[in-house]
């Protein structure tokens, strides 16, 4: 329940500590989705026998080149569309469920960059998502988001930064256990993208957060876990750490006499290399252990090396590993 | 009894719409004009002895509906209120509905109450009932000037008045749900207003044919009530086959 296991700090900043994803008992699984097919009105298929659950506490981001399927997995989430075939529940419920409703309390949606009201003030819009929650603290979400001075202001005259902030709040206002975030960055400037990761960085602890995004850097700095989609299909969901591993390392290595010699030099060392303008890139299973030796042989070697550094793949790097680099537009 | 989050949306809508003050302005303007400017200064006229006997060249005959006329010249004030009363029981609603559905797909509004604890069908309810609230309010109010101007004046009965009455409650029905039948297939005000213009336009012509061909009032009240929830049955059916969340998000 909201609230439950928190620290002091204001409602929505609850930190909860969920044991390891592992479920209580009588505890449902946050996000189940359970070999799920849409298939749109025209025939167009979006997803294919999807399956994938985010147990609670896991902060997952849902990845995927455009057109495979992130958002539609977001709507059906959130109960705005069926699917064709298979199940999708929150807290064990469905859409069709008579509890559904109760369990969609639970859960608070920040969409992707929704439309602002132009009749309607911020008050209005909190009040009615306060309403319809039936429960929260609006001056604290107001007081925490920054939207002391906008209270009366219509929704439509906000800024984008200022209406995304906006979205978040009200996504909060009932400190909800679980959050969904379609795209919450998408179209913000940089100054208002930073804005919200700070918030994010401040709500997310604690809770059960499926983050849809095309940011991948993003996704690395909020998230521990990836769904990478395609096409309608889970590739893969695991713990990013987890993904590191399909990797190798690589030692970025330069010299004042050029990438030939380094190359060169390499040569009979049984180590897989590749050129990048200036620099040769070594893939290596460890380097900690192995760049001093590699960097006592090139020294060794006569070599001036001036940079010799080990890059660990990121998100995007294990994205286009995955997806493929032709798809790899996300 | 109506689900609390379709309660709390109503308010919502409601609220909207007062402060739309273009909405209002097209809920207002063409009922005033059609249910009491139009049939009251025909009725005060009837009333200060400007109507006279028709007087028919030989030979001539007048359709069913209007043939009263000859022995009665506020006759034809009885049979042209039951179109006029129709008319303006069919406009609000449609001129309203593409405010209150439309505006809010075209402004991605509709992503909004999405992610909120409600139901699809809770978010759709709590639009066609603010729309038939106001929709009611207006003609209602309206109406029951006329009624009062027929009765005052000695140009119809009550049970005139009651007929009249269905015709109005029958057109606004059908207007709410061909307007949310409307409002789904349409993707922009423009496509709502020629798809309302096509729909309406022919309604219009029902009204006046069945008026001539008809004979009397009553009757031809009663025949346009039928049509009308007919009709009103037809778009709700059709509407529930077409209503999908796709369709509204898309």
């Amino acid at each position: 329940m909201p609230g439950a296991g928190c620290k002091a700090g204001p409602a929505w900043y609850v930190r909860r500590e969920w044991e390891d994803g592992r479920l209580a008992p009588n505890e449902h699984v946050p996000l189940e989705v359970s070999s799920v097919t849409k298939v749109y009105p025209g025939g167009v298929q979006a997803l294919d026998q999807v399956s994938f659950r985010i147990s609670p506490g896991e902060r997952a981001c849902l990845l995927g080149p455009n057109g495979a399927g992130k958002t539609t997995l977001i709507r059906l989430l959130t109960g705005a569309l069926r699917p064709s075939s298979g199940r999708v529940s929150l807290f064990g419920l469905g859409v069709e469920d008579p509890g559904f409703l109760q369990a969609k309390r639970r859960v608070g949606i920040v969409p992707q960059s929704p439309g602002m009201y132009r009749d309607l003030t911020v008050d209005d819009f909190l009040q009615l998502v306060r309403d319809l929650y039936g429960s929260g603290n609006i001056p604290e979400v107001v007081e925490a988001f920054g939207l002391a001075p906008f209270r009366t202001r219509r929704m439509a005259e906000l800024s984008g930064g200022m209406q995304r902030r906006l979205s978040m709040a009200a996504a909060l206002v009932s400190s909800p256990e679980v959050l969904l975030l379609d795209e919450p960055t998408v179209g913000l400037d940089p100054v208002a993208t930073r804005e919200v990761h700070t918030f994010l960085r401040k709500v997310m602890p604690g809770r059960t957060v499926l983050l849809c995004t095309h940011n991948l850097a993003e996704a690395e700095a909020l998230c521990e876990s990836a769904v990478i989609l395609r096409q309608g299909k889970v590739l893969l969901h695991e713990r990013i750490a987890t993904l590191r591993q399909r990797i190798q390392p690589v030692l970025v290595l330069r010299a004042t006499q050029g990438p030939e010699r380094l190359a060169e030099a390499l040569t009979g060392q049984g180590l897989a290399f590749t050129h990048e303008a200036e620099a040769v890139l070594v893939h290596v299973a460890d380097a900690a252990a192995q760049a001093p030796g590699l960097l006592r042989h090139l020294l060794g070697a006569g070599l001036d090396v001036y940079e010799c550094r080990v890059v660990t793949p990121s998100l995007e790097d294990l994205f286009l590993d995955v997806v493929g680099a032709n798809d790899a537009r996300a | 009894m109506l689900a609390r989050e379709v309660r709390i949306l109503f308010r919502k809508e409601w609220r909207q719409l007062v402060r739309s003050r273009g909405a209002m302005l097209t809920a207002l303007l063409l009922p005033i004009i059609l249910l009491v400017i139009v049939p009251g200064l025909q009725m005060l006229g009837m009333k200060t002895g400007a109507a006279k006997p028709v007087n028919l060249p030989p030979g001539v005959t007048l359709p069913p509906g209007m043939r009263e006329l000859v022995d009665d010249p506020v006759a034809m004030m009885r049979a042209m209120m039951v179109p006029f009363i129709a008319l303006g029981g069919l406009i609000v609603p449609s001129v309203t509905a593409s405010y209150i559905l439309i505006t809010e797909r075209e402004s991605r509004t509709l992503e909004l109450l999405v992610a909120l604890p409600v139901r699809v069908g809770q978010i759709l309810l709590a639009k066609l009932l603010a729309l038939l609230a106001l929709a009611s309010l207006v003609t209602l109010v309206l109406f029951s000037v006329d009624a009062v101007l027929i009765l005052g004046l000695g140009i119809g009965s009550p049970g005139y008045v009651l007929a009249l009455l269905a015709v109005l409650l029958t057109s606004l029905t059908f207007s709410t749900t061909s307007a949310l039948l409307v409002s789904l297939l349409a993707r922009d005000f423009r496509t709502a207003n020629n798809i309302n213009g096509l729909l309406i336009g022919p309604t219009i012509l029902v009204c006046f044919v069945v008026t001539l061909v008809v004979p009397g009032p009553y009757l031809s009240s009663l025949l346009l009530a039928a049509l009308f929830a007919v009709g009103s049955g037809a778009a709700t059916f059709v509407a529930m086959k077409v209503v999908t969340f796709e369709r509204l998000l898309r």
